[in-house]
């Protein structure tokens, strides 16, 4: 079943500023009230890197990670479902979905994972 | 505030030093500054100690306590100084503030790590837990992996190219091989990386843009200095050198809550205030120790610290501006490419390099000649964490 993306971010209520992840006072005023934001829509690729170096935790040969920006202007990071960065584009349309990232004791845990669209 | 002075530097040759334990790295690079500043058997009134993962990476804890004890430099003040990458950098400033103030006049600064008794993926994740537990930790991002996706909105921005990465890692591990202290001494051979068709295989890609030798190695290895007022230093024998200006400043933690993310602001507001404070700009500065972890960052601090404008300082490099002999030498240590990045050292050992320069005691291959002004930039995180060090040569 596909679950609902988990992410929240936070509007500041006094400037407007958007945070993810979740700061006590706003970076931009300072301001302590934000109004709970989820990300919407689809999204912007910003950057991305393979990294063939991986850190204990991984049992795979390469991971491909980037940022990409929602259509509410959300930025986040996730795993992208691609074989190679040759697919990739800065700037491309990528669909997101909330899937295992890893596995953590056993567990998985779930986190944003982008698809070219 | 008091001047204050550096009158002892010591280092141990970095790399991977199987016999010695992180004790034995502070211990032999603490007696060598030690013996530099002349103290003899005489003590010091605090202990600095600059390290990110003893805990993790030694099985060790409250380290600073220990080595004083193995010192015998009872009952010294001590304490240990933890701010990731950047430990070794805040270890001096905290040493710097406690003379300057006029509360201890004599101050031993060591940094160190042990980094390479555990696997090479343990101490990838431990370095990927500076990166934000819940945006950016769980993914498997590393630090190498920030560096990519950093070096990719570079490249796309200012058009750097992997000329210019290239020039960067073969000038630095030329260096290195110079250097008696560097964890790689071998010069890199520039077909064999790149224009080779075995290039993939020697060079390999590790963080997209980023290839292996792009990155620092992981290494074992310790740096220390002796500091107290400069007035007092002036009676030493060697040529004191003042700690003329430092700076500190932090940035967000999740690299893309940055409005510009190849902004290094940090680095800007570091240098800035370290160039005010003594005084100085950046065409005064003659020697240049940067925070190359990552290729790339070399280029982006050289540019964001002033000796280039934005965009140019690749092409720079590749131009040999940044060479002994140019426009403004950059890490002729080898920098952390080549000399090695023991991550709590190295913030020490930056400024124990930018003080052999200015006591002019380096060979001829590495000596800047009559080098007076020399900065030091070691970034913690990827940029969230940033100080900076102007250091002057005060002629006796």
């Amino acid at each position: 079943m596909k679950k609902e993306i988990a992410i929240t971010a936070f509007k500041c209520k006094s400037c407007g500023k958007i945070h993810y992840p979740y700061h006590d006072r706003c970076l931009n005023c300072k301001h302590r009230e934000f109004e709970e934001l989820k990300p919407s829509g689809n999204a912007k690729l910003l950057t991305y890197t393979a990294i063939f170096n991986l850190p204990w935790g991984f049992d795979q040969r390469y991971l491909i990670i980037g940022v990409a920006e929602f259509e509410n202007q959300i930025k986040a990071m996730g795993q992208i479902k691609v074989e190679s960065v040759d697919q990739l584009k800065v700037g491309m349309k990528v669909k997101p979905s909330w899937e295992p990232v890893r596995e953590q004791y056993g567990e998985d845990v779930y986190g944003l994972k982008f698809e070219p669209m | 505030m008091r001047d204050v002075a550096i009158i002892g530097v010591g280092m141990i040759p970095f790399g991977r030093r199987d016999e010695d334990t992180l004790m034995d790295m502070l211990a032999y690079a603490s007696l060598k500054a030690l013996d530099d500043a002349g103290l003899g058997d005489k003590s010091v009134d605090a202990v600095y100690v600059g390290n990110m993962g003893a805990g993790v990476l030694a099985n060790q804890s409250a380290i600073a306590s220990s080595l004083v004890d193995r010192l015998s430099l009872l009952p010294a003040a001590a304490e240990t100084v933890e701010n990731g990458p950047a430990s070794g950098g805040s270890a001096v400033k905290n040493g710097l503030l406690a003379v300057a103030s006029g509360y201890y006049d004599y101050v031993l600064v060591v940094g160190g790590e042990k980094m390479r008794d555990v696997t090479g993926w343990r101490a990838t994740d431990f370095i990927a837990t500076m990166t934000h537990p819940e945006a950016e930790y769980p993914y498997g991002i590393t630090l190498p992996g920030m560096a990519g996706m950093f070096t990719r909105l570079y490249m796309e921005k200012y058009g750097v190219t992997r000329e210019h990465l290239l020039a960067i890692s073969i000038k630095n591990q030329e260096m290195g091989g110079l250097n008696p202290y560097a964890h790689v001494e071998m010069a890199l051979d520039r077909e064999g990386i790149y224009e080779s068709p075995h290039a993939v295989v020697n060079n390999p890609v590790s963080a997209d843009p980023l290839h292996l030798y792009d990155l620092c190695p992981v290494s074992d290895g310790a740096a220390a200095l002796v500091l107290c007022p400069l007035d007092m230093a002036k009676k030493m024998t060697k040529p004191p050198i003042h700690i003329a200006g430092f700076g500190q400043a932090t940035d967000t933690h999740a690299l893309q809550e940055r409005d510009d993310p190849t902004d290094l602001k940090a680095v800007s507001l570091a240098s800035q205030q370290a160039y005010e404070m003594a005084k100085l700009k950046p065409s005064d500065i003659h020697v240049a120790e940067l925070h190359d972890a990552f290729t790339i960052l070399e280029i982006a601090e050289s540019e964001h610290v002033g000796f280039f404008k934005k965009g140019e300082g690749g092409k720079a490099a590749v131009a040999g501006e940044t060479r002994l002999g140019g426009k403004i030498p950059i890490n002729l240590s080898g920098g952390l490419k080549a000399r090695g990045h023991p991550v709590g050292a190295t913030g020490v050992a930056q400024v124990v390099d930018i003080v052999f320069q200015l006591r002019h005691e380096l060979p001829k291959d590495r000596q800047v000649k009559k080098a007076q002004n020399g900065l030091t930039v070691n970034f913690g995180g990827f940029g969230n964490n940033v100080l900076a060090f102007v250091l002057r040569r005060v002629e006796q």
